[in-house]
């Protein structure tokens, strides 16, 4: 289930912790995970994690889903993370984020039918000086209008 | 740590500098309204519950998680104190659904009660509730998940007491729900425990489901004899039936947990299968008869059989009474009889273990270190590898002797799989070793046992720790060496100054012990009384297929023509009918009164809790009226606490300590038979829910690839009517069955 090359990294990770402390690597461990498949979690995944740090499987659960960084379900090429906290959604995420599924064709939470995007509502990023925002991979797009996301969005690829 | 004083709604109570507020409270009786706190677990303080007024802080506190300080002044019931308890309450029903009236919790609800204490009457909460789906986490436990107020009990209980984490917390804020990982079911042996700390009817009883309001019911103090802990129950019964059962708190016994083998083996009190009438064979042939007509069948069928005393038998299981044990062997001496014996699962009784326990149940926990020979603890004793848990958990390093790897709960040391041909000289060596490194001298007997590493680090953990233990399990009872290995161990606890626990024989078998129902001079145990073609038998709760070591050999001998069979039994069953002459319907568990010996040689007696159904009666009554029937003397008792008295003013030692050693390694391959946790006994047999678990479906022979090979077997065969598990965590020439022969039916 986990590579070798994950195996390298998530050792790396719990290297920096106590000897007994291997469960403190599990976020990392998560992510590392996450990543080479295909950007989501399954129970199996989850479980390999746990197998992996010595823990119960539970417990490595606990915190997959407690984060909303960790994806359950299969997601897009890119994750379209939107912004509807308090800041945003005085801005006007609301009708934004109505505007960007009708323009894809998906409710948030699925992917579109080529498999290129999905849009995921999320807490607080930290940028309510440029609300309303969302992020794309690194990236932040602030101040967001309809005319602006349909541009950021066709450029997607 | 220092008393201090501190004031609790102005008075001063006196306490422990550093002890939690609500433990004080608690134990002054001063009520603090909790969720999350339990006494047994960690604290969690997130139900905040139990906030209290501390005069000096600026809010108020947890009572479960504050620390008491010389001087602290608390209000329990100011204002402040019970403004906050009510807000706290009002939160926490925002998401409860208030379905008392289908909610099997309702009448025993903590929630329930601490709503009407500091709950407001009307709710201001008009907006939509959650709902949570539940998963099916098996056959003991329904799961109500709505009503869960996540006060994470059952999951620190999985965590921290049954020592598998099963339950968690997934998701977080509004989604956040209490849920097991995958949806196999719970695993533990303890799982029955969250449905007591469970303070909602999240977790109830499934067997007890819809079936009555706990107001309903008569809770009566009783004793579990599955195993050798005697756990502390109330039977709960409803209109003459066990409804069902839960822990009583004995800090000495079971703390304040149960098995879940002591917690729904009631289920098969009520089995289709319960024999329920007296029976005679009249050429061939059964007859309902009454009682008198039965017992009169009895007398006359023994006053013709047996033409000299020694041609009688008794034997019983090892779930009979205290009593019972008692009452039999008195009637077989009374007739002049010595033949009198419970160990129906010893190979050879000349060679079998003989070693007497010295150490308290509440004293496992305080060992700091323990070496397990022969035993899957976990399934085997659940309470008593609770405490080993507890002692590992605090430090102690336990070492394992096995000829299969078994998961244990806590963190082995050392595990050593080893075939039970070389466990003798296994425990040489580490006799060695002791004996060796103290420059004592060696025996001739431990002449050729080498000193290997193992058995060299074994030793020093023994040598080395103030307070260790030697704990020797049922797999080595018919050991082709088991005196030896009873004697090495005696060795070693005295040199190494260990104590001993010796769960080889389970169930009520110290009560066998100390009723003395065991052969005297001149009597024939089991062995020799089945071979020696005896004329006539009383048999207490006898099922032979499961019992006996020798079942085949019983079996034939018990249905010998001439010889007369009377077969006291709770359970009707095919095998006994077909030997007996005449069967007599007793009570089963919680039908009788009697006393439970543990391991320790704790006597705890109890009184039935329900009468035992149709016409079967309490087998000591059974016994006294037989006595009665057969003119002995000395049977006059009213009840059966006057046999317990009179069983304690008797005293049986005998502890024959042998220097018989042999350590020499015997070939060939070693059949390690062992009945599966869930059907130890004819109840638990019998019990439905329990063989819906995952540990009530253990049931198969495993041994490695070698020693399959050897015995031309492959996966898919069976072995001794068992399925074969090929596992290379089973030692080389060794068979490990696990029978699991439950009877399936309507309960």
């Amino acid at each position: 289930m986990i590579s070798t090359t994950a195996k390298k990294q998530i050792d790396n990770w719990i290297a920096k912790y106590p000897t007994d402390r291997k469960s403190s690597a599990v976020m990392e461990a998560l992510k590392i995970v996450q990543a080479e498949n295909e950007n989501s979690l399954t129970p199996e995944a989850i479980q390999a994690v746990a197998d992996y740090l010595d823990m119960p499987g539970i417990s490595v659960a606990e915190v997959a889903t407690f984060y909303e960084n960790y994806n359950h379900r299969p997601v897009g090429k890119h994750t379209i993370r939107f912004c509807h906290n308090i800041s945003c959604m005085l801005n006007g995420s609301d009708d934004l984020i109505a505007h960007l599924e009708k323009k894809l064709g998906v409710k948030t939470g699925e992917v579109t039918k080529d498999g290129l995007i999905n849009v995921k509502k999320v807490e607080c990023l930290g940028a309510c000086v440029g609300a309303p925002m969302f992020q794309i991979g690194d990236q932040y797009y602030e101040n967001l209008t309809a005319d602006k996301i349909d541009e950021i969005v066709d450029g997607l690829k | 740590m220092a008393d201090i004083e501190i004031e609790i709604d102005g008075n001063i109570i006196n306490a422990k500098a550093g002890e939690m507020l609500i433990a004080v409270t608690d134990r002054e009786g001063i009520s603090v309204p909790r969720f999350c706190y339990h006494k047994k677990l960690s604290i969690a303080a997130n139900c905040r519950m139990c906030l209290v007024d501390v005069e000096g802080a600026p809010k108020p506190q947890p009572a479960c998680s504050t620390p008491i300080s010389d001087g602290m002044k608390i209000h329990t019931q100011n204002d402040k104190a019970k403004a906050s308890q009510k807000a706290v309450m009002e939160f926490l029903l925002i998401n409860h659904p208030l379905d008392c009236p289908i909610c099997d919790q309702g009448g025993e609800c903590e929630l329930q009660d601490v709503a009407m204490d500091h709950g407001s009457d009307v709710s201001r909460f008009t907006e939509g509730k959650r709902i949570v789906a539940d998963s099916d986490i098996g056959a003991l436990i329904q799961t109500d998940m709505t009503r869960c107020i996540h006060c994470t009990r059952c999951v620190r209980f999985g965590a921290e007491v049954a020592g598998i984490m099963e339950m968690g917390g997934t998701g977080r804020g509004e989604d956040m729900k209490i849920e097991p990982f995958l949806a196999e079911g719970i695993q533990s042996e303890l799982s029955g425990n969250m449905i007591d700390v469970c303070p909602v009817g999240a977790l109830t009883s499934k067997p007890f489901r819809y079936e009555l309001r706990s107001w309903q019911m008569n809770a009566v103090s009783n004793v579990a004899r599955h195993d050798l802990v005697g756990s502390n129950i109330y039977t709960q019964t409803y209109k003459g039936r066990v409804k069902r059962i839960v822990a009583k708190d004995n800090e000495s016994v079971n703390e304040t947990w149960i098995s879940d083998r002591d917690r729904f083996s009631y289920e098969g009190l009520s089995h289709e299968n319960r024999l329920l009438v007296p029976k005679i064979k009249v050429e061939g042939a059964w007859q309902e008869v009454e009682w008198n007509v039965a017992l009169d069948f009895a007398v006359r069928g023994l006053e013709k059989n047996v033409r000299q005393a020694d041609q009688l038998g008794a034997l019983s299981s090892n779930t009979a009474t205290l009593e019972e044990f008692y009452l039999l062997q008195k009637i077989l001496r009374g007739t002049g009889s010595e033949n009198i014996d419970h160990r129906l699962n010893v190979k050879d009784i000349d060679n079998t273990i003989s070693l007497e326990s010295n150490i308290k149940l509440a004293g496992l926990e305080g060992v700091d270190h323990a070496l397990v020979i022969g035993s899957n603890l976990r399934l085997e004793q659940p309470m008593i590898n609770h405490r080993l848990r507890k002692a590992s958990l605090s430090g102690a390093s336990i070492d394992v002797i096995n000829a299969m790897a078994f998961d244990f709960n806590y963190r082995i040391n050392s595990e050593n799989i080893i075939a039970p041909n070389q466990t003798a000289l296994t425990l040489a060596s580490i006799l060695k070793s002791v004996l060796k490194s103290a420059h004592t001298e060696v025996p001739e007997y431990l002449g050729n046992a080498e000193v290997t590493e193992i058995a060299t680090q074994l030793a020093n953990q023994l040598t080395d720790s103030d307070n260790s233990v030697i704990i020797l399990g049922e797999h080595v009872i018919n050991n082709p060496q088991a005196l030896s290995i009873s004697n090495l161990i005696s060795e070693i606890a005295q040199k190494t100054n260990s104590t001993i626990l010796n769960v080889s024989a389970t169930a009520n078998s110290m009560a066998a012990g100390l009723a003395h129902f065991v052969p005297g001079k001149g009597g024939l145990d089991v062995n020799a009384m089945l071979a020696a073609n005896l004329n006539a038998y009383i048999l207490l709760d006898i099922y032979p297929q499961y019992d006996f070591h020798h079942s085949v050999q019983a079996i034939e001998a018990l249905s010998n023509d001439d010889t007369f069979v009377i077969s006291l039994n709770s359970f009707k069953d095919d095998v006994v009918s077909e030997y007996s002459d005449v069967l007599l319907p007793i009570a089963s568990f919680y039908e009788t009164s009697g006393s439970h010996v543990n391991v320790e040689g704790k006597v705890q007696s109890f009184t039935a809790a329900v009468n035992a159904p149709s016409d079967a009666k309490p087998a000591w009554k059974v016994l006294k009226v037989l006595a009665d029937l057969l003119e002995l003397p000395g049977f006059h008792y009213a009840d059966s606490m006057q046999v317990t008295s009179e069983i304690m003013h008797k005293s049986y030692k005998q502890h024959v300590h042998d220097e018989n050693i042999d350590i020499t390694v015997k070939r060939g391959v070693n059949v390690i038979w062992q009945k599966s946790p869930y059907a130890v006994d004819v109840l638990s047999r019998h019990a439905v829910s329990l063989q819906d678990t995952k540990i009530g479906q253990i049931n198969s022979a495993s041994m490695n690839k070698a020693t399959a090979k050897k015995l031309e077997i492959t996966q898919g065969d069976n072995y001794l009517g068992v399925p074969v598990s090929i596992s290379e965590s089973v030692a080389n020439s060794c068979v490990f069955v696990n029978a699991n022969h439950a009877i399936r039916g309507q309960s």
